[in-house]
């Protein structure tokens, strides 16, 4: 089992992943993205973004490029890596186990 | 693997630190910018899509920093920054640090230069394959084996009560290799044996000279797996007799007498009148697997041991000869001592018991108790004979202990120079603590500032040590005997490491605790109090200045012991007048003389010696005065039965008839030697004074008639008292016998000839004499009685003169130290100095003050010393040391010094004293010049 701090981490690192698995984003793109899908449940501090992005590229779970955004202006863009794939369903799977065991426990009286 | 990654990307981080704060700000401005661009679409201003977007994004610093922190640099950026920082502060203060690095560099220095010394002597390996495969044989049994004649260096580690030797008779090691090559499974791939064959009679090109060479076993260089760089190696076939007699030389004989010419091969040499062909020249860097002193010039097949020797140690099955030969083995892969040890120890129990001599006294058993049977004990062979070095690690350890302390004093020193410092820069650092430095990253930063001092220090001390390394040879040299001659000094990777390794060390422990004082700061009251951060000088830096004076009084009081003994060496009374008397040696038995030509030979040497111009007088004699020379016989006195229990030993010299006369010996009672004392006259002999009081008291020893060796002699004179093997040695029995009656034992013999002047010149025309009747002989040795003297006290000198150097180095660091300090006290208390001139005080009564600030410590320092120099010798005193450890050692060296060490302690003190009030004057003298208006406006 994870520690809260690393919990909190890891669902950050989970959410990144998810939403770059669905196409190449820059950072502004990510947090558009996660609201997106979470449908507007789950907001990210626009700059704590950041620490977890570089230390998600550190672990060669995505890479990032220079490039230019649908309006021309230069962004960095990030992808998946296949590492970072496989991660991502390590991720999930650990998650759904976490939530099994957690309903588990609420429903014990 | 992620780790390194995370490493790697660390590292890359430290040196592309713009392009990534680049990278980040971009990064981030363009995702602002976006955001503003959001904004601005639903319908904001410019202005206000921005601030709000900037709110959204968070604190833009914090987050750049936070951000910056995942890709910066990380761990090693801190470092490289402390790195930088420390840097910048020693440059600042110059002064500080350049009397820091000297005197780490000093005790650096010295450790690395001992431990070279250590590597050299007591860890290195023999440059040959696989060297941890190799074993040494050794033995020993119960006191009453009888060994019979041994001949060699032997210094076993065997349990007490015992008796055993590294050295092992030709037959049984014989048998011991016949047993290994008959047993398809011993544990020995080979077994070999050497053993060396000193001061041979070479001639190279028809140029006689002295060598030192080594016998071999034909397997020799095979077990050790060495191959020439020329020509070839000894190898079976020339270890049987008859074979022609072949020699090897070392590489550095090779470069020094033959110039390294490669067309040496080939080439013949005579070694004591015999022809031996060159066949090869061995490695560089090899010296053989003997004594770690010893490095043979030659090496020759055992089988060629009888041409070079009268009386062959190879003996045969009748009369075995002694033990001599060094034995060595190599292991099979995957084998182990112990089984090396049981596979021979049968073979060699069986033949060393049936070599065994008859009991020589009455009463002795014939035959021995099982408990005493000799048995094998065998070591590591990685390092070669390891007797020798078992001498020498003892004053090895003690040199290094007091090297270890010379470097405590000096980080000491520097220790109190930091603590001092720590305390100027107190506002510095309590404003750092105060804006949120973190106090662990302060210590790291102080400490990085003490290692780089130390890293510094080690690196300028490693120079000093290759500087020093003449200075070592001395402490090598031949006479001194502390360390081994010969031996390899050099700063190679595994002195390196460890000088690097007791740098950190030192920088760690100098610098902790300066570090851990200085940041523990009450942050409220010292940026109040602005300079004066904490007070006065601690407690911890007086600890340590009294700490560093104690010390170097020992060092100093031990100094001026030994120069004493040296003192008293010097002038002891010799009994004989060793001025201007030239010495040189002689060896004709070497080179074929016996009986009656060797007779001749003396007479007609003697003739041209008496009649050189600027001798007075010349003679001989077998043994050597004052050059550690000795030679022992056991006399059965009138009355006294063969093979009994009495056996007295007495010292022996067999001289000319005009010894006694040239050497300046009063003769007291009787006669002395003449002529006529020849081989066809009653035997006779003369004593000294000693030996007639000891076994003739009371009665007149003349007439008296004593036993050796089976003759009878009588006594016709009775000569002083003098002094025999060293100047500190005390008198024993001697006996002196005519050389014409002793014609078995004169084939070497030492000459001294008394000259009228100076005697300059006097060499080349001894050597022209004896040239004129054989040039074929060499003349060794060749010294004055006054300098062979001078060179048997070497050890007691070289004691003296280390001691000398380490005291006075402790002392100068202590006076570094205690004026720094105090200059650093004074420094802080200017204002209390200008409150008190201001309120009348002279310049006088400020100079009292702080002079009496640093002789308090300096006193106290001296008292503690003193009682520890006195528990120290009431400790040597005792038995709390074994009687061969090294500090008994070092005790028994001092000589006469009963009575005069209180006298010594209390003109070291005084020294001290001195020194240490200068030391206390010049920063004393800055403060009595401090102008009260301006001390006490600068708040």
């Amino acid at each position: 089992m994870k520690q809260s701090a690393d919990l909190l981490q890891g669902t950050l690192d989970l959410l990144v992943l998810k939403a770059l698995s669905l196409g190449p984003l820059h950072g502004y793109g990510i947090i558009q993205r996660i609201r997106q899908l979470s449908e507007e449940l789950l907001t990210v501090e626009q700059g704590s973004l950041y620490p977890a992005l570089y230390r998600i590229e550190h672990r060669r779970w995505i890479s990032s490029k220079w490039g230019t955004n649908e309006t021309g202006r230069k962004a960095k863009f990030y992808s998946l890596t296949k590492a970072g794939r496989k991660q991502l369903a390590v991720e999930e799977r650990s998650w759904d186990l976490l939530s099994v065991a957690i309903a588990k426990v609420r429903q014990a009286n | 693997m992620n780790r390194l990654y995370l490493l790697i990307a660390r590292l890359r981080g430290l040196f592309r630190r713009e392009k990534i704060i680049d990278d980040i700000h971009e990064e981030m401005r363009s995702h602002i910018d976006m955001l503003t661009e959001t904004n601005i679409e639903r319908g904001m201003a410019p202005d206000e899509a921005r601030r709000v977007a900037l709110i959204n994004f968070g604190n833009l610093g914090e987050k750049r920093e936070l951000a910056y922190e995942v890709r910066g640099g990380g761990m090693f950026e801190t470092i490289w920054q402390d790195l930088r920082f420390g840097a910048r502060m020693l440059l600042k203060h110059k002064g500080f640090t350049f009397v820091a690095v000297l005197s780490l560099a000093l005790g650096i220095g010295a450790n690395t230069a001992l431990f070279s010394v250590v590597d050299a002597v007591l860890l290195k390996t023999l440059p040959v394959e696989a060297p941890e495969q190799l074993v040494v044989f050794a033995w020993y049994a119960g006191q009453p084996f009888r060994i019979g004649g041994m001949s060699g260096t032997s210094n076993v580690p065997k349990p007490p009560g015992t008796r055993g030797l590294s050295l092992f008779r030709y037959q049984v090691f014989e048998k011991m290799r016949d047993e290994r090559a008959e047993r398809p499974d011993s544990p020995l791939r080979d077994l070999f044996a050497f053993a060396p064959m000193s001061q041979l009679a070479a001639s190279i090109g028809g140029h006689p000279e002295i060598v030192n060479g080594q016998v071999v076993t034909g397997n020799y260089f095979a077990g050790l797996g060495l191959q020439p760089i020329l020509g070839r190696a000894i190898g079976e076939e020339d270890d049987k007799p008859g074979a022609t007699p072949v020699v090897l030389l070392s590489h550095g004989f090779w470069q020094q007498r033959f110039g390294a010419d490669p067309a040496v091969v080939g080439q013949t040499l005579k070694l004591n009148r015999q022809t031996f062909t060159i066949i090869g020249v061995t490695p560089t860097d090899f010296t053989g697997a003997l004594q770690v002193d010893y490095r043979p010039q030659l090496t020759i097949p055992l089988a060629c041991e009888p041409l070079l020797r009268e009386n062959s140690n190879l003996g045969t099955a009748k009369r075995p000869g002694p033990w001599w030969l060094n034995v060595m083995g190599r292991l099979k892969p995957g084998e182990t001592i112990e089984h090396a040890r049981d596979s021979l120890n049968g073979t060699f129990q069986a033949t060393a018991l049936e070599l065994m001599p008859p009991p020589r006294k009455e009463g002795d058993a014939a035959q021995l108790d099982p408990k005493d049977y000799p048995r094998l004990f065998v070591e590591s062979g990685s390092r070669g004979m390891m007797d020798r070095r078992r001498n020498y690690s003892g004053t090895i350890f003690g040199l290094f202990t007091v090297v270890a302390l010379v470097l405590l004093i000096a980080c000491a020193n520097v220790a109190n120079l930091l603590l001092a410092r720590a305390a100027l820069r107190g506002s510095e650092i309590t404003v750092r603590l105060a804006v949120g430095a973190g106090r662990r990253r302060l210590i790291r930063q102080l400490l990085t500032e003490s290692v780089l001092l130390s890293a510094l220090g080690g690196a300028v001390g490693v120079l000093f040590a290759f500087w020093g390394k003449g200075a070592l040879a001395t402490l090598a040299d031949r006479n001194t005997g502390i360390l081994p001659s010969e031996v390899d000094l050099n700063l190679n990777w595994r002195v390196l490491v460890f000088t690097l390794g007791v740098s950190l060390l030192t920088g760690v422990l100098f610098g902790l605790a300066p570090a851990l004082r200085a940041t523990r700061v009450d942050l409220a009251t010292s940026l109040k109090q602005g300079r004066r951060a904490s007070g006065t000088v601690s407690r911890l830096s007086k600890g340590l200045i009294v700490a560093q004076v104690a010390l170097s009084l020992l060092l100093l009081v031990g100094a001026g012991l030994f120069i004493r003994t040296l003192y008293n060496l010097q002038h002891v009374n010799l009994g004989f007048d060793p001025e201007n008397l030239l010495l040189f040696r002689l060896r004709p038995e070497q080179t074929g003389y016996k009986d009656n030509r060797l007779v001749q030979f003396y007479e007609q040497l003697f003739q041209r010696l008496d009649n050189l111009p600027g001798v007075s007088s010349a003679t001989f004699a077998r043994v050597s005065l004052l050059a550690d020379d000795n030679s022992m016989t056991d006399i059965l006195l009138p009355g006294e039965a063969e093979n009994t229990a009495a056996e007295h030993g007495v010292n022996r010299q067999v001289s000319r008839e005009n010894y006694f006369a040239t050497m300046g010996i009063p003769l007291l009672r009787g006669r002395e030697f003449t002529s006529k004392d020849d081989e066809h006259a009653p035997h006779v002999g003369i004593v000294n004074e000693f030996l007639a009081q000891k076994y003739f008291p009371g009665a007149d020893v003349l007439g008296q008639r004593v036993r050796i060796d089976k003759r009878e002699i009588e006594i016709v004179g009775v000569v002083a008292d003098s002094k025999y093997m060293s100047q500190r040695e005390e008198i024993k029995p001697l006996l002196y016998t005519p050389w014409h009656q002793e014609l078995e034992t004169i084939g070497a013999m030492y000459f001294a000839l008394r000259m009228a002047g100076k005697g300059t010149g006097m060499e080349a025309a001894v050597r022209q004499a004896v040239r004129e009747l054989d040039s074929s002989l060499p003349v060794t040795e060749v010294s004055t009685q006054a300098a062979r003297a001078e060179a048997t006290l070497g050890q007691e000198r070289l004691s003296a003169r280390l001691l000398s150097f380490f005291g006075g180095l402790a002392l100068l660091l202590a006076a570094i130290g205690l004026s720094g300090v105090l200059a650093y006290s004074v420094a802080q208390r200017t204002n209390e100095v200008g409150i008190r001139m201001a309120l009348g005080a002279q310049a006088r009564d400020v100079l009292r003050l702080v002079i009496w600030q640093g002789m308090k410590l300096v006193l106290l320092g001296l008292a503690i010393g003193g009682a520890c120099g006195y528990g120290l010798r009431r400790l040597l005193e005792g038995d709390y040391f074994s009687s061969r450890s090294w500090q008994r050692e070092m005790a028994s060296q001092l000589y006469g010094i009963e009575g005069t060490e209180p006298i010594i302690l209390v003109v070291i003190a005084l020294l001290l004293v001195v020194v240490a009030l200068v030391a206390c004057w010049l920063p004393a003298r800055k403060a009595a010049k401090v102008d009260p208006l301006s001390a006490l406006r600068y708040e």
